[in-house]
């Protein structure tokens, strides 16, 4: 695979583009789907996919060919493609290698792993155990191998395997609990913890009533918490940032959260989200995105570095720069203390359909699912259903008063996308919202 | 929309793709395998990206391949590769048969019957999209972009995605289906920014169209996003905060579209109902028993339907080669039919009505929404807004949000105006409607004539993450007496 990264960077450049870049995917993944306590579905892929990127007099093309016969004729295509093209004045090249890169290795027994039923099992049985009815989810066994060219004289291969399992326990329809398991090591999976995780809060969460509006101090779990951590990973992106969707814009150095919050972005250190180099083949360093609540940088590529007068952070996509692990830093509390602080407020375990009314300000939307717990002197005294958290991206970042010292990776369908290392949370006065009568 | 039958071979699948589809059914079987079916697709995907008057990129992909599904012991494999030879089609259906076989469940799974078809489709194009040269895909998107910067407001961030799509299938199944079908389709996705006197708006449209580049013209894209933008810088300049309080509401297609997609079309699809999807997009207040039970006011009819002309979800038979037909889901506000695949079809004792649909040759069929809609009735709009003594008229929303049992939902508004004896008066800024399901749909007493079913929308679903073509619109409609602030 090395030779193809290395005929379409070749191929692209003896066509007349200034820069190429090739990066070919052998994916040899694997998943198992559960509902109703039984597998539904299992899946395997058996895929090899290049994603090309190739510029000729500053137009730029992107693609991902998938049919391996035909790569002459389909990097000619896009090359006649780009010369049609218009050019992009902001485009300012690719990273210039060669680059070292991390000696990293994958866990051989998850290359070697055939068959993820035991791990599905385990998570089912620990859920049930603490008295869940009904289960559902998903085991994934990720096994990728990338060989990178450029012309700008990056070449790599990274070989990226994990584990991860998401379950979901219920007791009802509206007394439900959400577990994840992450790791790149097969001893450290624990999919048992997750099915734990979830089932106790699936039974803890019985009989909900209807929750109130107002403000609240809340107790964010990992879970819901690494949403918003994906929040600020997403909304970092110069080019986000560039196309009015971050409440980010002009606030390099300005105040963004509280003192306690330090959000790095990370793709060199060990998580799910591991990668040695980025869509130019610039190595993965560590970033702080957020610093004791100040803003620090964007997530750049080559060009968007250029444009805002700084280096590339190495977040570099096929088109736009993305985050690649996120990590919270930790704080200083424990779990229980946490919850102690808490006299009046709640405890808030997973979210989904996060939306925006104005990028720009961060006035935005969230709908906790799973359990709601109602906090009084940092004890669960009920349960509700039914609430939306109404607020803003800032002030909630702001508003983040102590963090816990332990931090779980997380990541999550729809609301986690970027692995996340997040701790429990405490946030004063945060806004919630609920249908009217 | 069915078109004439394919020569074959097609643009993008040669004969020996084609053999190779028929023989992995067929040595399926032979490994033991009680139903087989095999997807091959070959999908090209143009994007054009203008940020700022930037072309920022072009996105030129070909996605081409299979994926196989079977049935053995009762559990259900699929496997998928982008590599067309006998031998990697010989090792996804041993993956596909292997995994099947492993899943030892307690009941096993089975499909609803479903007679054989035989068929070609395709979705005929005024313009072809192949015809089209990229200058002038491109020049589309610029020339809007510059009618915007010659409006006289500061529009700060401007995006634009124009994407166009051709989807190539061929499905074979073991009890002897084989169909062949092409689709294009065009899509605009744009993202304004427009600011006034240190305040902004914010807006994103997504318009989409089965067919060729004839879409501009009948989408009327330019008028459409200059319309917009206007309407933005005047909500700016001369918008009121929205009242607070009990009062009516008339919402448009839009506005309209997106209830019926979210809090009727998921609700009502069979496999979150049975739980399948509970994990990722959630459950439903639905149950099965709730066939016949009363979710809204009579006159609210709400559909599914893949045979709408044009609308971006068109098609002929699904991903599992049955015949695509309109689904009322909610008639006269009751809760009438459920989105079904064989599967859950099977389940709960009755037919699929051809909901299943993939996004790409790489991922299994589940069940899916495609053109979902408030079906029109006999009110003129100006005849709805008369009758209003005081409340808002909303014709899009900007954020949005609905519970993944679907049942609290939240639309705010982006464009809308208040009504005061019955006539529309000044604009008002973010609305917000806060409803439960049964409060919005319960509380409709008139429906428009003004059909609409452009805005496409990606609707997320499933694990590995299915964000799938889905047209949503309607008539406008009235609600009585809601809560809005």
């Amino acid at each position: 695979m090395e030779d193809t990264a290395e005929r379409i960077v070749d191929k692209a450049i003896a066509l007349g583009c200034q820069d190429a870049v090739a990066d070919v995917a052998v994916n040899r993944s694997y998943q198992i789907r559960f509902a109703q306590n039984q597998i539904v579905i299992s899946n395997r892929w058996r895929e090899t996919t290049a994603s090309v990127f190739l510029v000729y007099k500053k137009r730029v093309v992107a693609s991902d060919i998938k049919d391996m016969t035909k790569i002459d004729a389909q990097v000619e295509n896009l090359v006649k493609i780009a010369k049609a093209s218009q050019e992009n004045p902001d485009y300012a090249g690719i990273a210039k290698g060669p680059f070292k890169y991390d000696r990293l290795s994958v866990d051989k027994k998850i290359i070697d792993l055939m068959d993820g039923h035991d791990h599905v099992q385990a998570a089912i049985n620990a859920a049930l155990e603490e008295g869940a009815k009904e289960c559902a989810g998903s085991f994934w066994k990720y096994d990728e191998e990338h060989f990178l060219r450029t012309s700008n004289g990056a070449r790599g291969v990274d070989r990226r395997a994990s584990l991860y399992l998401s379950i979901r326990a219920l007791v009802s329809l509206e007394s439900s609990g959400h577990g994840v398991a992450c790791a790149t090591k097969a001893s450290q999976f624990d999919p048992e913890k997750a099915g734990h995780k979830a089932g106790k809060i699936a039974a803890l969460a019985k009989n909900p009533v209807g929750g109130e509006a107002g403000k609240f101090d809340i107790v964010f779990d990992p879970l819901i918490f690494g949403s918003l951590i994906d929040q600020v990973g997403g909304r970092a992106g110069a080019w986000t940032v560039m196309a009015g969707l971050s409440p980010y814009a002009k606030k390099l150095g300005k105040k963004v959260a509280s003192d306690e919050v330090t959000i790095i972005d990370d793709g060199s250190a060990d998580s799910i989200g591991r990668k040695r180099f980025d869509a130019e083949g610039v190595r993965t360093k560590r970033h702080a995105i957020v610093q004791k609540g100040i803003l620090k940088t964007y997530l750049h590529n080559t060009s968007t570095a250029k444009k805002f007068k700084t280096k590339t952070t190495g977040n570099a996509g096929l088109i736009s720069p993305d985050a690649h692990a996120l990590f919270c830093k930790p704080g200083t509390w424990t779990r229980d203390e946490i919850f102690e602080e808490c006299k009046d407020g709640l405890w808030l375990t997973n979210t989904w359909y996060t939306r925006y009314q104005s990028y720009v300000t961060g006035d935005f939307s969230t709908i906790p699912r799973d359990g709601i717990f109602r906090i009084k002197n940092g004890e669960v005294v009920g349960t509700w259903k039914d609430i939306r958290l109404t607020d803003n991206l800032i002030n909630v970042w702001k508003s983040v008063e102590g963090l816990s010292k332990n931090v779980d990776q997380v990541q999550w369908w729809g609301e986690v996308y970027v692995p996340t290392f997040a701790p429990y949370a405490l946030a004063r006065d945060v806004g919630i919202t609920r249908s009217a009568e | 929309m069915v078109g004439p039958a394919f020569p074959r071979p097609t643009r993008g699948m040669d004969m020996a793709d084609l053999d190779l589809v028929d023989f992995a059914v067929d040595y399926a079987r032979q490994k033991g395998a009680t139903y087989a079916e095999a997807r091959f697709e070959h999908q090209t995907n143009e994007d054009f990206i203008l940020k700022n008057s930037v072309l920022d990129a072009l996105y030129f992909g070909e996605d081409s391949g299979i994926g196989v599904r079977v049935l053995a012991n009762g559990g259900l494999g699929f496997a998928a590769t982008n590599s067309m030879t006998k031998g990697d089609v010989k090792a996804i259906v041993d993956d596909a048969v292997k995994i099947a076989k492993a899943a030892h469940r307690k009941d096993p799974i089975s499909f609803a019957p479903e007679q054989p078809v035989v068929a070609n489709w395709s979705v005929p194009q005024v313009k072809k999209l192949s015809d089209v040269p990229v200058e002038e895909k491109i020049e589309e998107i610029v020339h809007i972009d510059r009618e915007l910067k010659d409006l006289k407001f500061k529009i700060p961030a401007r995006y634009f995605q124009q994407s166009n799509k051709q989807i190539d299938k061929y499905f074979v199944n073991s009890e002897g289906s084989k169909i062949r079908s092409f689709s294009p389709r065009v899509r605009l996705f744009y993202f304004l920014t427009v600011a006034h006197n240190g305040n902004v708006e914010q807006t994103y449209q997504n318009y989409g169209w089965s067919g060729g580049w004839e879409a501009v013209n009948e989408l009327q894209m330019r008028r459409r996003v200059i319309d917009e933008a206007k309407s933005m810088d005047n909500s700016l300049a001369h918008g009121k905060k929205s009242p607070e309080g009990k009062m009516d509401l008339v919402a448009g297609p839009q506005v309209s579209g997106i209830a019926a997609h979210e809090s009727c079309g998921h609700p009502t699809e069979a496999d979150r109902i049975l739980g399948r999807e509970a994990a990722q997009a959630g459950k439903s207040f639905i149950t099965p028993a709730s066939i016949g039970q009363r979710v809204g006011s009579p006159v609210v009819n709400v559909c599914d339907d893949p045979t709408i002309e044009h609308g971006i979800a068109f098609y002929a038979y699904d991903d599992e080669g049955v015949k695509a037909r309109r689904r009322y889901l909610y008639k006269d506000g009751i809760i009438n039919e459920f989105l079904q695949n064989r599967e859950t079809a099977a389940i709960l004792g009755t037919r699929s009505n051809g909901s299943a649909r993939a996004t790409a040759y790489n991922v299994e069929a589940i069940v899916r929404m495609a053109n979902t809609f408030v079906e029109p009735k006999d009110w003129g709009l100006e005849e709805m807004i008369s009758g209003v003594k005081f409340g808002v008229y909303m014709k899009s929303f900007m954020e949005w949000n609905i519970d993944d049992k679907r049942f609290n939902g939240k639309y705010v508004g982006r464009e809308a105006y208040l009504i005061e004896n019955g006539q529309v008066t000044t604009p008002v800024r973010k609305t917000v409607i806060e409803l439960t399901t049964p409060t919005f749909w319960g509380a409709v007493d008139a429906v428009g004539k003004d059909l609409e079913i452009f805005h496409a929308g990606f609707c997320g679903k499933s694990d590995p993450g299915q964000a799938l073509d889905a047209a949503l619109g309607g008539a406008s409609m009235r609600l009585r007496n809601v809560y809005l602030r």
